[in-house]
């Protein structure tokens, strides 16, 4: 029992650090909401084709930012692809980064656009590696046998 | 440059010029120059000619020396020997004047010429000069004896004439010692003293011969030259003057110098200047003298006359060739400078004019360039404020309808009689203002943004021209103004059938009558309409009353929009239906100042002394005249006479009449509703025009002329207002009707007592032949009285109208041979029991005629209440019209009659019903109803209200229950969390990846639904559309979707889903035709909200 109250303690701070922090926001909480029992595997379903999608669109990026001449209109629809889905699914940091980068997309600003493809690698590997941690523990807390905490 | 070049010109001409010009003077100097040494020549050749006479002298003394051999020669010997020889030569040296020997002792023989004859003057006594001392004077005696000039013999007596003394004499002491002789001038010996040119040579040392040649033969010689106008000056070396041709001069010779003196009158002399004699190179230098003004060349040489050294002068004066040539060089050289300095003058001030005039042209380019790019941006700023507005129209109208309805909603719930109710009612006042006046806003923006179109629709223009005088009666009775729709001359009933825009056209009138009846606080506002041939000619007289000048110069102004209006009309007439429908909305009220006339259909102008506190944006008469114009036609105030009030709006319009078959069935149909089946007659005659256009003819020609036997209705009107009178009298005279018109309700009496007396009159005569002409004297009197000053407007003559009215009303053949007499009076015209009396007092009387009151109610004041009022006073067949007496209710009540069609006692209670039921179905309020908002039906707003209760209430998990949603996203992840957000509301979702696949599902699902014979129900409920996707966006999937649904008469509400959260997006999606625009990630209250917004819509 001390298992799970530990591992519903320790979701709920991660969870709560994640918003508190920014890497999320109310987005995600909805994305929560729309799982029930018909669909349970909902959330985890969908941040995996968000990461699918990210990891695609950002090797696309950085492949499409290596070319010599660079194809900002394909850059900013794959920005414009990642902005769209990082909202939906409640990344909040990942979309701020976008913004900007979108901008330099605009300007055609290829240090600016590396430089901000380098932030979104980076905010995308932090809250990946957050909500692979909020799964884990998630799942260890169903394999304890707990149920979810309630937010 | 060019200047350059003109200069250029004259610089390389005047050497040129120079040149030619000294070579001319250089040639004429040679000439002269030429010329004076010509003349020396002719002098020295003269001179030449004369030299053989110089030895003469010398050759008769050798051969006089010869025959004489030394031998002294005695007296008689000079006379033998010496006389002959002297005669001979004598006879034959020419020029000579007289000869002579003179010896040393004295002997003297000489012939001489004196007094033309030949003269001999001898000395025949000697003395002996050796002996006698020189200084010894003897007396010689000298004898002068004539002379045979052929012979030489001497005869006739000899006179004693002193002695010469010849041998005293220096030129004979001079020949006597020189071998060669000599020659000097001396004086001749003969009484005239002329001088002589004495040549002498000695003989063996005793005697001299002596030959005198005359000075003036041989000076002849020279001045006989021709000299040119030269003088010459000839004096021997021992100056004495032979020749002096100059006039006021004088020489002295000195040496080798000539000094030239000028002789004044008072004796002076003043010397001028010296001329050398020396000649240097074979030819006389020449000297430069000044003369009394005028210069003279002078030439001096030595010359040898008869071997007397002389000088001669040659003086020339230099006005000749050489000075004439000089002169005009100089003239000449003044004139070109002169020309030239003019053409300098010249070129530089045209290069400076053109200069200017260049800088001008280039200043004022650069300010039209400036003017055009400022015109240029204004007109861009002007229409994108005209589209923006435009655009705006419809989020606007929208809310303010959504304002409106739901004020409506709150109004119904609100305590009738509460504060909350009264504050609704002006919230909802308030609404309507604010959307009329939206409304004008919206369409004077959409008129300049060319966004106005007209939409077409068939319509009646009387029914039109009723409603919307109706509405604005009430208005104008609570003000004190009548508002009449006069029928004119009918014209505009018989084509009242016609296609056009029906909203524009009220939209007009509305704006014009409200106008009229906001600015006129007494009188009356007139509507009229009348219907011509559209012709060119018409149109420019009714667009401008000023004449054709202002047609033109609206030509020249607006070309374009004259233009176009000119193309549309003529347009307009190739269309044989189109017909030029003109009305006029005449007032009495304020009026507009003249000069304002233009000025009032320009936006945003108001005429600011009748406007004052009257509000308005100033925006309606500038719609109207746009409107107007849209529709072909032309609004203008027509002049009113002077001592007139008010204002008269004239516009025309174009409009295209229908008299098709269908179009008179149904409103054929309509109106046998209306009027009530049971009266044939009645149904045959309503007003379809296309029945009696065709068949009008003969049955006009049966009807208008009714036999006189038969007895013509009598009405008799006593209405208030002058104008609602003499309308509704002259259209009963147009159709033949006799009216009689009391003015107050106090003639009423003596009107019908008149009548009685002429109806009991011609019932004893038992003829139908009624006095005709008495009733209409006094209607027509009355009539002009009426009338005056508006009969002037009417185009058509009264014949024409009153065609048009039977062509209207059918006349019938009355079934009764009895008069009818119909009364109209208005009971407001008096207190009414006391016209019940009347009116009963005069039916009592009546023998032989039936009578029928009509009565007029103003539907403000419902003082007619005849319950209580006693029985046998008001007649129950009376009728009662509480509605403005004009349009459809006074053709009603003129088929009352029986030409018309009416019966006798009747069914006027149905009448009654049926006008009152007409007067229900006019809606209340005329201001609500005259900017219509666009908002549905009320029934229709109450479901939506349930459906939106139903949303907002079931609040709880499933609030799309039922639904079918069609989803098209291309990306995975948000398809699956938008399908998951739908499935949580309950809402069953499809999904596509993109455009093509939603278009062709929507497609599939439309023609299955239609193959199950549903094709009401869409196939899905809504549609959301992401708007970025391969293959097909979703804006080309939505209009894809708008144009097929189109042929299944659905519509498929379609939300666009956009990351972009800028309005460009959400624009771009309202007009690719989705009906809402929702930003990413889709939130839950959004579509809801989405979802109740498309319902309500």
């Amino acid at each position: 029992m001390d298992v799970v109250v530990q591992l519903q303690r320790q979701l709920t701070d991660h969870t709560a650090s994640l918003f508190h922090e920014g890497f999320l926001n109310e987005q995600f909480n909805q994305l929560q909401q729309l799982q029930d029992e018909s669909n349970p595997d909902f959330v985890v379903e969908v941040v995996s084709l968000f990461f699918e999608d990210s990891e695609r669109l950002l090797n696309e990026l950085a492949k499409a930012l290596e070319q010599q001449a660079v194809d900002y209109k394909k850059v900013d629809a794959h920005v414009h692809q990642l902005k769209g889905s990082s909202s939906s699914i409640g990344a909040q940091r990942v979309q701020a980064v976008c913004i900007p980068f979108r901008n330099f997309c605009e300007e055609q600003n290829i240090e600016g656009c590396l430089k901000c493809l380098q932030q979104v690698k980076h905010e995308y590997s932090l809250v990946k590696n957050k909500l692979e941690t909020l799964f884990k523990l998630e799942q260890q807390l169903i394999a304890a046998g707990g149920s979810f905490p309630t937010l | 440059m060019q200047a350059f070049a003109v200069m250029l010109l004259p610089t390389a001409l005047i050497p040129c010029w120079y040149s030619m010009i000294s070579r001319v003077e250089r040639q004429v100097n040679l000439n002269s120059q030429d010329f004076h040494s010509k003349l020396h020549y002719e002098i020295e050749n003269t001179e030449k000619f004369l030299h053989p006479i110089n030895s003469s002298a010398t050759n008769l003394a050798g051969v006089l020396k010869l025959s004489l051999n030394g031998t002294k020669l005695s007296f008689s010997m000079i006379e033998t020997k010496v006389a002959p020889l002297l005669f001979q030569a004598w006879s034959t040296i020419p020029y000579l004047s007289q000869i002579s020997y003179t010896g040393l002792e004295g002997l003297f023989f000489s012939y001489y010429t004196g007094q033309n004859q030949t003269l001999a003057v001898y000395s025949n006594s000697s003395y002996n000069s050796r002996s006698s001392a020189p200084n010894v004077k003897k007396n010689l005696s000298c004898y002068i004896q004539h002379v045979n000039h052929e012979t030489g013999e001497l005869y006739g007596n000899s006179i004693e004439c002193p002695s010469l003394n010849l041998v005293s004499k220096r030129w004979f002491q001079e020949a006597l010692n020189s071998p060669n002789g000599y020659a000097s001038l001396e004086t001749g010996w003969n009484n005239s003293q002329d001088l002589i040119l004495l040549s002498s040579a000695r003989i063996n040392g005793e005697g001299v011969i002596s030959l005198g040649f005359s000075a003036q033969l041989l000076t002849t010689r020279f001045t006989s030259i021709d000299r040119q106008g030269g003088s010459l000056y000839l004096a021997t070396k021992d100056g004495k003057v032979l020749i002096e041709e100059l006039k006021n001069t004088h020489m002295v010779l000195a040496g080798n110098m000539v000094s030239v003196q000028l002789m004044k009158p008072n004796g002076e002399k003043k010397v001028l200047g010296n001329v050398s004699c020396i000649i240097k190179d074979g030819s006389p230098r020449a000297s430069t003298l000044n003369i009394q003004g005028t210069e003279y060349m002078f030439y001096c040489s030595s010359l040898d006359i008869v071997g007397v050294q002389s000088v001669y002068v040659l003086a020339f004066p230099q006005k000749g060739l050489v000075s004439l040539v000089r002169k005009n060089w100089i003239v000449a050289l003044a004139l070109l400078i002169v020309i030239i300095t003019s053409m300098v003058v010249s070129i530089l001030s045209f290069a400076y004019i053109f200069v200017r005039a260049a800088k001008r042209e280039m200043h004022l380019c650069a300010a039209l360039i400036k003017q055009m790019e400022a015109t240029q941006q204004a007109e861009r700023k002007s229409m994108n404020k005209s589209l923006a507005f435009a655009s705006a129209s419809h989020d606007v109208r929208a809310s303010l309808a959504g304002l409106t309805g739901l004020i409506e909603m709150c109004y119904e719930e609100a305590n009738p009689g509460s504060e909350l109710e009264t504050n609704l009612r002006q919230m909802d006042t308030c609404a309507k203002d604010l959307l009329g006046l939206l409304n004008s806003i919206l369409d004077t923006s959409k008129i300049e943004a060319g966004k106005m179109q007209l939409e077409e629709e068939e319509f009646d223009l009387a029914q039109l021209l009723e409603d919307v005088v109706d509405l604005y009666h009430p208005v104008g009775i609570k003000k004190g103004v009548d508002v009449v729709l006069d029928p004119y001359d009918g014209s505009a009933i018989k084509f009242s059938q016609v296609k056009g825009d029906r909203g524009k056209l009220k939209q007009i009138l509305c704006n014009l009558l409200s106008n009229a009846v906001k600015f006129t606080c007494e009188g009356h506002v007139t509507v009229r309409t009348w219907v011509r041939k559209p012709s060119l000619q018409n149109s420019i007289i009714a667009s401008s009353h000023n004449g054709l000048m202002k047609y033109l110069q609206c030509l020249f102004h607006k070309s374009n929009e004259a233009y176009n209006d000119l193309e549309a009309m003529n347009a307009a007439q190739q269309d044989p239906n189109a017909m030029e429908f003109v009305f006029e909305v005449d007032d009495t009220g304020n009026g507009i100042p003249k000069e304002k006339h233009i000025s009032v259909f320009e936006n945003y102008v108001q005429v600011k002394e009748t406007a004052l506190g009257q509000g308005g944006t100033g925006l309606g008469l500038g719609i109207v005249q746009s409107l107007v114009r849209l529709m072909h036609g032309d609004i203008s105030i027509v002049d009113k006479e002077i001592g007139e009030k008010g204002t008269c709006f004239r516009f025309n319009v174009i409009l295209s009449t229908c008299d098709n078959v269908s179009c008179n069935n149904t409103k054929a149909e309509d109106l046998e509703m209306v009027d009530g089946s049971h009266i044939p007659e009645l149904t045959l005659s309503t007003p379809s025009p296309g029945l009696w256009l065709r068949t009008s003819s003969s049955k006009l020609t049966v009807h208008s002329t009714p036999s006189p036997k038969v007895t013509t209705s009598h009405v008799v009107l006593l209405i208030q207002n002058n104008e609602r009178r003499r309308t509704s009298q002259r259209f009963m005279e147009n159709l033949s009707i006799k009216v009689s018109v009391a003015k107050q309700w106090e003639h009423l009496p003596s009107t019908l007592q008149k009548i009685k007396h002429k109806e009991n009159h011609s019932c004893h005569n038992s003829l139908g032949k009624s006095d005709l002409s008495s009733p209409s004297g006094y209607l027509s009197s009355s009539a002009s009285n009426n009338s005056s000053g508006v009969e002037k407007d009417v185009p058509l003559s009264s014949m024409d109208g009153s065609n048009y009215m039977l062509s209207v009303f059918k006349r019938t053949t009355p079934k009764f041979a009895s008069s009818f007499i119909l009364i109209v009076i208005d009971a407001c015209a008096g207190p009414f029991l006391e016209l019940c009396r009347i009116v009963a007092e005069f039916k009592k009387g009546l023998h032989n005629a039936t009578c029928k009151v009509v009565w007029l109610e103003k539907p403000t004041m419902r003082n007619i209440n005849f319950k209580h009022i006693e029985e046998d006073l008001v007649d129950p067949n009376d009728v009662v019209i509480s509605k403005p007496f004009h349009g459809s209710r006074l053709y009603q009540v003129v088929r009352l009659l029986p030409e018309f069609g009416g019966t006798l006692q009747g069914n006027s209670s149905k009448l009654k019903e049926e006008i009152k039921f007409q007067a229900e179905k006019v809606p209340k309020d005329p201001s609500s109803s005259r900017s219509k908002p666009r908002s549905p039906p009320s029934n229709g707003i109450l479901t939506k209200e349930q459906e939106i209760q139903e949303i907002g209430n079931s609040n709880d998990e499933k609030p799309l229950s039922g639904k079918k949603l069609l989803v098209a996203d291309d990306n995975v992840l948000l398809r699956k969390l938008t399908v998951a957000g739908l499935l949580k509301l309950g809402a069953i979702a499809e999904t596509c990846v993109n455009g093509q696949e939603a278009l062709d599902l929507v497609c599939k699902g439309l023609s299955d639904q239609r193959k199950l014979g549903a094709s009401n129900i869409l196939p899905y409920d809504y549609v959301l559309m992401d708007c970025e996707m391969p293959m097909m966006n979703g804006y080309e999937a939505t209009k894809q979707i708008r144009k097929m649904e189109k042929s299944y008469g659905v519509h498929i509400p379609i939300i666009a889903l956009t990351a972009h959260t800028s309005g460009g997006e959400a624009k771009v999606a309202i007009e690719a035709g989705m009906d809402v625009h929702l930003g990413k990630p889709l939130k839950k209250e959004h579509l809801l909200e989405a979802i109740r917004y498309i319902d309500t819509k």
